[in-house]
């Protein structure tokens, strides 16, 4: 990997200095793509065949993929590097942030470019799955294009359902369900619990992922999708979803307390730790390669419906890239979500392919066919919706956050934390709200 | 370090005796050979400094707008800021619970392997192994150490049919568990500064003692110790300012959470730059972070200057 990462480096720093020479009519346009990976070192060297492949199809664009390190450091470089005037041409950006950054005026409307190519916004929005368009367009105009996404999804290790007495044909679709196969499925010695019925990922940014999930379930909405300013925190469905977190605890007696990092819960699963995990379909290939058990996945069980918000990236243009760059960007940016390699970059990492059509390639066909697992977690994108997005999407998302963590470890009472994170989010998000829907005619 | 800094003293002291106004040819001469690490220490240290004192200064009144000069109201909205204060609160737990310890832990260790023996050769490698990792993968490490049910500390627990605490999901131990970490780090780096001090304590000293009839708790106390100050002031120093500017083990462990209860100061500043986008605010606390710096080196210094002072009357 180190290798790997390092002639990745040495390639920009190559491009960096080539930039710097007198350009010829001839030589290809350069451009960078900024691409973080959430998972492991095997995706930065699938980017950079897949990047590879590009530039071989397009002698006329020379495009250097620049590994970027997590989402959050992603964000971090493209801004330090816009504030350097040298923007990338193109990123792979977490999909809640985009919001952020068009408030934030960083990045650009792609109508023009979609327009250009002779196609209408629903058009081109259209060939990606309807749970998508929530997190790329905003205010009607399109900020951003699907690259890879996921949603949280339900793991179960079937051997333990069967030592448990428990059909692994019928897996827990509500909540009620799930207590009772988790309270079967925990196991004790003694004071010491040797295996926990479920456990659901508590860090920072996982788990306001998956609360939200469960709110969710509990037919609430956690933020208003159409208005970056609002949060609704203390609310009877965001209270039902923590108090049941909460419950599976304290009351029921069948998941672990604290803070649960999403390594661990992995790591527990796969150790036959935890029977059951909540986790991305982002972690479905490590799960398949590492799994010495049977498991089965299942969508998230619900309260009152079954609705999970989505995770993953799209891919932005960062304000001020223009002319021959941007639309050399724009190639790139078409090319990377077309079916096929929409498709292929799926199969490497686990994450959905966005583009609806990516499903109707026979290889994807036959790698459904061969892991179910996957078309379950694609079936779920059908009941799917946008991921928590607004202005300074990560404190007001931190604000929850560190409530949720509060009463997971029994320092706090749901209802408290709720009317305290709320109360926080509404301070963050005041200059924001003031500037907008309560900035109104004084005269 | 210190020797340097009482030469210089002493330099100056001599110039100051009537001084013309022109600088002297050796002055002149002292400048010039100064002035290519001065140059850079202008550009990447003092002009750096100027900026942020500048940026502590502004804030954007409108979103997406210009940085705007806000007078002092960064320092008031940090201060204001309970996320502030409480890692302010947990860097001051931090800073006790660690270098005390580690201080202590580093004199018993030297003390025990002054003398050289291949043995004690082999001991001190193995002890300073651990500052030899960087930080961050010494983090890493005890990421799968400190992992609840599975890890290091879990599994040996569970042979002895007890279940550990949830070592950094626990915002009661998590921040004790990131103190061990550090105490681990360090304690072999000061017990290296402890026996270059322990060479320095005169033989006849000890001889001196013994011949009174001083037990080995009263030479500790009266002969070790006192000879030991100026070492155990550098390397408090030195220990305070890794507390304030070390933090990659938070960022690795637990990203000051549970409910920010291992938030330090710096990392508190990097979500404020980083994840709140508040340049302004995080340019304030970095302020704040420099000053205690300050305060924290000046006071040693003195300090140390001081024990120098005692050592040779």
């Amino acid at each position: 990997m180190t290798t790997t990462r390092r002639s990745l480096l040495a390639g920009a720093a190559l491009a960096a200095g080539l930039s710097l020479a007198p350009a010829f009519a001839q030589t290809p346009t350069e451009i960078e793509l900024f691409f973080p990976v959430p998972v492991d070192g095997q995706l930065a060297r699938d980017m950079a065949v897949l990047i590879k492949e590009f530039n071989t199809a397009h002698p006329a664009i020379k495009a250097t993929p620049v590994y970027t390190g997590s989402y959050d450091e992603t964000l971090i470089k493209t801004r330090a590097a816009m504030k350097a005037g040298k923007a990338p041409a193109a990123v792979i950006m977490s999909a809640n942030f985009l919001l952020d950054l068009k408030i934030e005026g960083e990045i650009q409307s792609l109508d023009g470019l979609v327009k250009a190519d002779g196609k209408t916004n629903e058009q081109f929005m259209g060939q990606f799955f309807p749970a998508l368009h929530g997190n790329a367009v905003i205010d009607r105009s399109i900020y951003g294009v699907p690259f890879h996404n996921s949603t949280p999804l339900l793991y179960v290790n079937v051997d333990h359902l069967k030592e448990a007495g428990l059909d692994p044909e019928k897996l827990p679709e509500n909540w009620q369900d799930l207590v009772t196969a988790a309270k079967k499925l925990t196991r004790r010695e003694g004071e010491r619990t040797t295996r926990w019925g479920i456990t659901l990922p508590s860090n920072y940014d996982y788990g306001g992922w998956i609360l939200q999930a469960l709110t969710q379930s509990n037919g609430g909405q956690w933020f208003n999708p159409e208005f970056g300013g609002e949060v609704y925190y203390d609310t009877p469905s965001m209270l039902g979803a923590l108090t049941f977190w909460s419950d599976l605890i304290a009351k029921h007696k069948v998941h672990p307390s604290g803070v649960q990092a999403g390594g661990a819960v992995s790591s527990a699963f796969l150790a036959g730790q935890s029977s059951m995990v909540l986790l991305s379909t982002g972690s479905l290939t490590h799960i398949r390669t590492n799994a010495k058990f049977p498991y089965k996945v299942a969508f998230v069980p619900k309260n009152l419906r079954n609705e999970v918000p989505i995770g993953g990236a799209s891919l932005v243009i960062p304000k001020g890239v223009e002319g021959e760059r941007r639309k050399a960007a724009w190639t790139l940016i078409n090319w990377m979500t077309s079916p096929e390699k929409s498709a292929w970059w799926s199969r490497a990492t686990g994450y959905f392919a966005p583009n609806k059509a990516a499903y109707d390639t026979p290889e994807m066909k036959a790698f459904i066919a061969t892991n179910p697992d996957a078309g379950v977690a694609v079936k779920q994108l059908d009941y799917a919706s946008a991921w928590f997005a607004t202005y300074k999407t990560v404190p007001v998302r931190k604000a929850i956050e560190d409530e949720l963590q509060a009463v997971l470890a029994g320092k706090k009472q749901p209802k408290e934390a709720l009317a305290a994170a709320q109360k926080q989010a509404d301070e963050i998000l005041r200059p924001y709200v003031e500037q907008t829907a309560l900035k109104l005619p004084t005269q | 370090m210190t020797q340097a800094i009482l030469s210089a003293r002493a330099i100056g002291a001599g110039e100051s005796r009537g001084r013309p106004f022109w600088p002297r040819g050796d002055t002149a001469l002292a400048f010039g050979l100064l002035a290519p690490s001065l140059l850079l220490l202008g550009l990447f240290t003092y002009a750096p400094v100027v900026q942020l004192v500048w940026q502590a200064l502004t804030a954007q009144s409108t979103i997406g707008g210009p940085q705007l000069f806000a007078g002092l109201e960064n320092f008031r909205a940090l201060f204001a800021d309970g996320a502030f204060r409480k890692a302010l609160a947990n860097n001051l737990i931090y800073a006790l619970g660690t270098v005390v310890p580690s201080l202590v832990l580093a004199l018993g260790l030297a003390l025990a392997l002054v003398r050289s023996t291949q043995v004690n050769a082999l001991l001190r490698a193995l002890l300073f192994v651990p500052v030899l990792f960087p930080l961050v993968a010494a983090a890493s490490i005890f990421l799968f150490i400190f992992l609840p049910g599975i890890g290091l500390l879990d599994y040996h627990l569970a042979k002895l049919a007890l279940s550990g605490p949830n070592w950094l999901g626990d915002p009661d131990v998590a921040l004790y568990a990131i103190m061990g970490l550090t105490i681990w780090k360090n304690a072999g780096y000061y017990m290296l500064f402890f026996l270059a001090g322990l060479q320095g304590v005169p033989a006849d000293a000890y001889e001196a003692a013994i011949l009174d009839g001083a037990n080995p708790w009263q030479r500790l106390r009266h002969v070790t110790l006192p000879y030991l100050k100026p070492t155990i002031g550098f390397v408090m120093v030195i220990g305070l300012l890794n507390v304030v500017t070390q933090v990659d083990h938070v960022f690795v462990l637990t990203k000051g959470g549970p409910s920010d209860s291992t938030n330090l100061l710096l990392f508190y500043v990097y979500q404020q730059a980083v994840e709140t986008y508040d340049v302004g605010r995080a340019a304030a606390g970095t302020l704040v972070m420099l000053a205690l710096l300050l305060a924290i080196t000046a006071g040693s210094l003195r300090t140390l200057e001081r024990s120098f002072g005692e050592k040779e009357p």
